[in-house]
């Protein structure tokens, strides 16, 4: 049976999932939640599939009210998140019970929050995704007013004691510093720069306010290039770090045009996407160099950390009668 | 000539890029086709992007080392035939308003060119253009092997926002926007027609290889096709 959120506040927040693959060829941007990992953990403390439709919520407060009872969870960057006048934990399951409205303020040092509900929320997909892609012109933005569509299963859990479910699964939040630190590796036009690994790896650089969800820009010193011959254009992937002639560094992000001709000295590692993917304009950034096999590794670390969150949050749901879909 | 040999390298900690190297562009453009098409995305390869002598392969780093993937790759350009067939080439006509408001353009562009806006049009209407690969936005026809002798600069200052179907030129390459989008080519014309059609699957009718003559029209006979999508002519 389907239920509607009453969106109270909106802001800026639209519902998104973990993008959109398989149509880079087709000239087809990833897009998706700019935070993979603050996404996937959200619809894993509700005890959803990863790539669930939740709702991304940028630089703005938000508010959503229920009349049924929902398990919903809220990550990202930190902000005070109250459920009617009493404060909620961000990074664990949140027990809402009919007639309760859940404010998420307006996060403090980073710019996206996310809010997963337990359940299905309803948003039409293109080619299996929900993600907005402003030039397909796809996607759900939120308004004040609006109403959002659930399919639960959910039904409210109680604490013998504390009457109030209270969680604590130990998902990990990252951290979010200001200068962030930005883990790269080579690109593959860095023979071209000289004196660029060193000039990245001792530089700051600041997020200028013409950054966007397709590439940020960033103020500081540019590399200089020995070659002056034009990149023919070629496929990049998002954290491609790329030095165009002008004078800001580019980010890819990931509503990136699929191909480029500038030259990429270096590439985010996909840890660090999700740090870019919380900057703000203003904030600023140093760049580590890794080896691809030490960004592999620590992937491959914290995905597993996922699973392992994934399963315990499934034991303790399977233990409070909450049906689970993370696998 | 020979076919082309491959240098991969590692695109970051998920992605690698072959390039296609020792043949000519046209060889190298269809080796790098027929690569992606041997790639096909599955659960580890991710996403691919062919363009002229270069492919992007996308993977999961969770699931396969680069290594693995690079070994991978090796065997499939191995398993390609030494002779093999031509790419799939269907003709797409596209009826294009030249100049005026469709074309804001067109003058500078033939200043440029040191021509009459009339030889710009007729040289461009006097060929047909192969499909390289799609590009942003959304699936973008990237034409190229335009028929001057000078290359056509960008513009000074990027359009904020270009109408869907207006045709363009940068270099020696042409484009049509499938979607109203930012662009910093000349436009030189516009098409009535629709490219993309997010309904359906999949969003373009056309792909890499497939051919575009560009046909003028006049202004009045925009509605006659105003909104239809590309057909092919000549399959």
């Amino acid at each position: 049976m389907p239920e509607e959120l009453q969106v109270r506040q909106a802001g800026i927040a639209a519902i998104t999932d973990l993008g959109r693959r398989g149509l880079a060829r087709r000239g087809v941007p990833v897009n998706g939640a700019a935070d993979q990992y603050s996404a996937a953990v959200a619809n894993i403390l509700v005890g959803n599939p990863r790539s669930a439709p939740l709702i991304e919520i940028t630089a703005t407060g938000f508010a959503l009210s229920t009349t049924r009872p929902v398990l919903v969870s809220v990550t990202g960057a930190p902000a005070e998140v109250t459920i009617n006048d009493r404060l909620g934990r961000m990074w664990e399951p949140l027990c809402l019970e009919p007639g309760t409205t859940i404010r998420v303020a307006a996060p403090t040092g980073g710019l996206r929050c996310y809010l997963a509900v337990h359940g299905t929320i309803d948003a039409p997909t293109v080619s299996g995704s929900c993600a907005p892609d402003s030039l397909l012109g796809v996607g759900t933005q939120l308004a004040t007013g609006a109403t959002v569509g659930l399919r639960s299963d959910y039904r409210p859990v109680d604490h013998p004691v504390f009457r109030h479910p209270l969680f604590c699964l130990g998902a990990a939040p990252p951290r979010f510093p200001d200068p962030c630190t930005i883990d790269v590796t080579d690109g593959p036009d860095i023979a071209e720069f000289p004196t660029g690994r060193e000039l990245l790896a001792s530089a700051t650089y600041a997020v200028t306010p013409r950054s966007n969800h397709i590439g940020l820009r960033l103020a500081g010193p540019m590399p200089p290039r020995l070659s002056s011959a034009e990149v023919l254009s070629r496929g990049i992937p998002v954290g491609a770090v790329e030095v165009p002639p002008s004078e800001e560094l580019l980010v890819l992000q990931r509503g990136r045009p699929v191909t480029a001709g500038y030259p990429v000295i270096a590439v985010a590692t996909k840890i660090a996407q999700d740090a870019l993917g919380q900057l703000r304009p203003g904030q600023h950034l140093r760049f580590r160099y890794r080896t691809v096999a030490d960004a592999v590794a620590m992937h491959r670390a914290r995905q597993h950390r996922l699973r392992t969150l994934a399963n315990r949050v499934c034991t303790v749901f399977a233990a409070l009668g909450i049906s689970c879909r993370t696998a | 000539m020979a076919p082309p040999t491959w240098q991969i390298t590692d695109f970051g900690d998920s992605a690698l890029l072959a390039k296609a190297v020792g043949s000519g562009p046209e060889h190298c453009w269809q080796a790098v086709q027929r690569l992606a098409d041997a790639l096909e995305p599955d659960d580890r390869v991710i996403d691919l992007v062919a363009t002229y002598d270069s492919l992007l392969v996308e993977f999961d780093c969770d699931e396969v080392t680069h290594t693995e993937l690079t070994e991978a790759v090796h065997r499939t350009i191995a398993a390609q035939p030494t002779t093999p067939a031509p790419l799939r080439s269907r003709a797409f006509r596209i009826p294009v308003v030249f100049g005026g408001s469709c074309g804001p353009d067109l003058p500078a562009v033939a200043e440029e060119l040191g021509i009459t806006e009339q030889d710009v049009v007729d040289a461009l209407c006097s060929r047909e253009f192969p499909v390289r690969f799609l590009g942003a936005p959304a699936g973008a026809p990237m034409l190229d092997g335009t028929p001057f002798a000078q290359p056509i600069g960008r513009c000074a200052q990027p359009r904020v926002a270009v109408e869907p179907g207006s045709v363009a030129l940068s270099g020696h390459q042409a484009v049509i926007y499938p979607v109203r989008s930012p662009g910093g080519w000349r436009l030189i014309g516009r098409t009535p027609l629709k490219l993309v059609d997010i309904a359906d699957e999949p969003y373009v009718p056309y792909q890499p290889g497939d051919r575009f003559r560009f046909v003028p029209i006049d202004a009045d006979h925009w509605s006659d096709c105003a909104a239809q999508i590309v057909e092919v002519v000549d399959a």
